[in-house]
């Protein structure tokens, strides 16, 4: 009991929150596995992303509680916060000019005292990050004149400089081609498996979270529900309750691969 | 060598040129060593010394002042509010100052020390109600902040027609408050830079100390928090300290108009965005702006003397046209700020 209770790094109870009058969280309580990558998945507006941002503490939570390590979220200030926890937003927007650099050097604020900036160790750090994400070269180059998919590595590389346990990644992939897509994922996966790091990541796309995650968790209007790893967890009566849609499910090379089936109507409610 | 770099080191060496200029322009070549000696040496031996000494040094310093702080400030809050036409002038914060000096000085008949305190309320309030009514205006459904910048225009104009009305009721002494409807520098104003100069060397300390976090804010909100950065406390601080600095500098010599507006734009293409780097740009380019618009105002005319403002107003009426025309009128840039 002991032991399963100490892997759990990160945990929402009974929570719930709302943007004014819309209830977009309504009772949910998950729980992020350490050194695990979980995938939130589930269809558009179903709270994912809202997910993300209530335990950043960007959404008022008016019931239930996020628990860091037995600490509650809300009590953590956030300079303190930004050591523990790295967010990248859905739509990362770059000021003009800013090389890949700065941005990786920006990243770690929260380390630096108010006069001065990053230190011996901090600078090595960065090197390993660009070395991860394979932007080794580009240090000097303006983030907005990158291709898309070196784009979204530099955003996880600023993530990454961050040098948190915990990175939230909201819709990681969601406006690259297939092929980046996989290759932006290969390397959030090397995150938890090379750096030990706890990742939750928001994705659309079912076969991409069997592919790639070891936890899911399924959401829909503002609910969870269900979660677990994810060989147990995605199954047709779970992903027919989540999406209304029914599939095939059938591993293949250890993995599970979805495959919807044709509904032979032009219109789901 | 990056471009960044260039522009930095640049700089520097145009400032100190600038300076010259600004101190030795108009005297005879043969008289040069003689002068640069007596500035060094701070004593005036000839009646051309003690010019240079006591009315133009003086000028010098006061549009090293009012250049770097109006840029840097100008730098900071098109930063914070995200809109390239942001600035004191723009913003109301100039007018405000202006107005509640001169309302001061003509109604309360305050000595030149509340005078300063007058126009740092000023500042406030113009910035302050340049805000609400455009809260008013639905600022929240216009992304491009062009509310933001029409309620600038709407408040300066009712700010400076209310300077207008107190200064018209005083014949008496209205000429002497002149130049709090167009930025002015005269030597005589150095008492006020005596006075005041530590707000705007406090606005100075803050940004520097704030450039890191404020350049994560422009990442957006969301962003810069999840990196550790208050971003309430750190945008309120900013904006106090931009609008303060502002209003020391009209408090100095009146509004020397769109320096705030224009030399962020002349750095932003050669230092970019990043704060760390921009902020020193801005306050030496700012400074370099205002020495030669001085020169200038003197020079143009001679014998007569511009208003060091009008030269600036001139220049950054034409600079605040074309950000219009590249920013709102022109479909293919509306993401590029």
């Amino acid at each position: 009991m002991q032991k399963v209770k100490r892997s759990i790094l990160l945990e929402t109870r009974h929570v719930t929150a709302a943007y004014g009058k819309l209830e977009v969280l309504s009772d949910v309580s998950v729980r992020f596995r350490k050194g695990r990558l979980t995938a939130v998945a589930g269809p558009n507006g179903c709270g994912k992303s809202s997910l993300l941002k209530a335990i950043m503490g960007f959404l008022p939570v008016s019931g239930g509680e996020i628990v860091l390590e037995g600490e509650p979220v809300a009590r953590i200030g956030r300079k303190k916060l930004a050591r523990r926890i790295a967010y990248l937003p859905q739509d990362c927007f770059c000021p003009d000019y800013m090389t890949l650099g700065e941005l990786i050097e920006l990243a770690g604020y929260s380390r630096y005292a108010l006069v001065g900036g990053p230190s011996e160790r901090d600078r090595a750090l960065y090197r390993q990050v660009l070395e991860t994400v394979g932007l080794s070269d580009r240090a000097g180059f303006p983030v907005n004149k990158l291709s898309g998919g070196q784009r979204q590595r530099a955003w996880i590389a600023m993530v990454l400089a961050q040098d948190t346990d915990i990175v939230l990644l909201d819709e990681p992939v969601n406006h690259l081609d297939m092929k980046y897509q996989f290759a932006v994922l290969e390397l959030i996966r090397e995150l938890t498996e090379i750096y030990g790091k706890t990742v939750v990541a928001v994705l659309h796309d079912l076969n991409l979270t069997t592919t790639f995650a070891d936890d899911v968790v399924l959401m829909r209007s503002g609910k969870c529900v269900t979660s677990g790893p994810v060989a147990e967890t995605v199954t047709t009566g779970n992903v027919e309750r989540v999406f209304d849609l029914k599939t095939q499910i059938f591993p293949r090379d250890g993995r599970l691969v979805c495959f919807p089936e044709r509904s032979g109507q032009a219109a789901v409610s | 060598m990056e471009r960044r770099t260039i522009f930095l080191l640049a700089v520097l060496p145009l400032l100190v040129v600038a300076l010259a200029l600004n101190l030795l322009v108009g005297y005879r070549p043969e008289d040069m060593p003689g002068l640069i000696g007596a500035v060094l040496r701070f004593e005036a031996q000839s009646y051309e010394e003690a010019v240079l000494l006591f009315q133009r040094l003086p000028r010098s310093l006061i549009a090293i002042y009012v250049g770097s702080i109006a840029a840097a400030s100008g730098f900071v809050l098109q930063s914070l509010v995200r809109n390239p036409l942001a600035s004191p002038a723009t913003m109301g914060v100039n007018a405000g100052a202006a107005l509640f000096l001169v309302a001061g000085a003509l109604v309360f008949d305050i000595g030149p020390a509340l005078q300063g305190v007058a126009a740092l309320a000023g500042a406030l309030a113009g910035f302050v109600s340049c805000i609400v009514i455009a809260r008013f205006a639905g600022r929240r459904n216009d992304p491009r902040g062009l509310s933001l910048i029409l309620s600038g225009a709407l408040v300066s104009m009712l700010f400076t027609g209310m300077t207008n009305a107190f200064l018209l009721s005083d014949p008496a002494r209205r000429s002497e408050f002149l130049s709090w409807v167009v930025g002015t520098i005269n030597h005589a104003y150095i008492d006020r830079l005596a006075m005041f100069w530590w707000v705007g060397a406090a606005a100075i300390v803050a940004f520097l100390l704030l450039a890191r976090p404020l350049t994560l804010i422009l990442f957006g909100a969301e962003k810069a928090a999840s990196t550790g950065v208050n971003v309430p406390l750190v945008s309120r601080i900013a904006i106090l300290a931009a609008v303060l600095g502002s209003g020391s500098v009209v408090a100095v010599c009146g509004p020397i108009g769109f320096v705030g507006l224009i030399v962020p734009h002349m750095v932003r293409p050669f230092v970019g965005n990043n704060l760390v780097f921009a902020l020193p740009a801005s306050l030496a380019t700012g400074a370099v702006v205002c020495l030669l618009a001085d020169v200038f105002a003197r020079e143009a005319l001679y014998p007569y003397v511009l208003s060091t403002g009008l030269v600036t107003d001139l220049i950054g009426g034409v600079v605040f046209v074309i950000i219009v025309k590249r920013f709102y009128l022109t479909p293919a840039n509306r993401e590029a700020a």
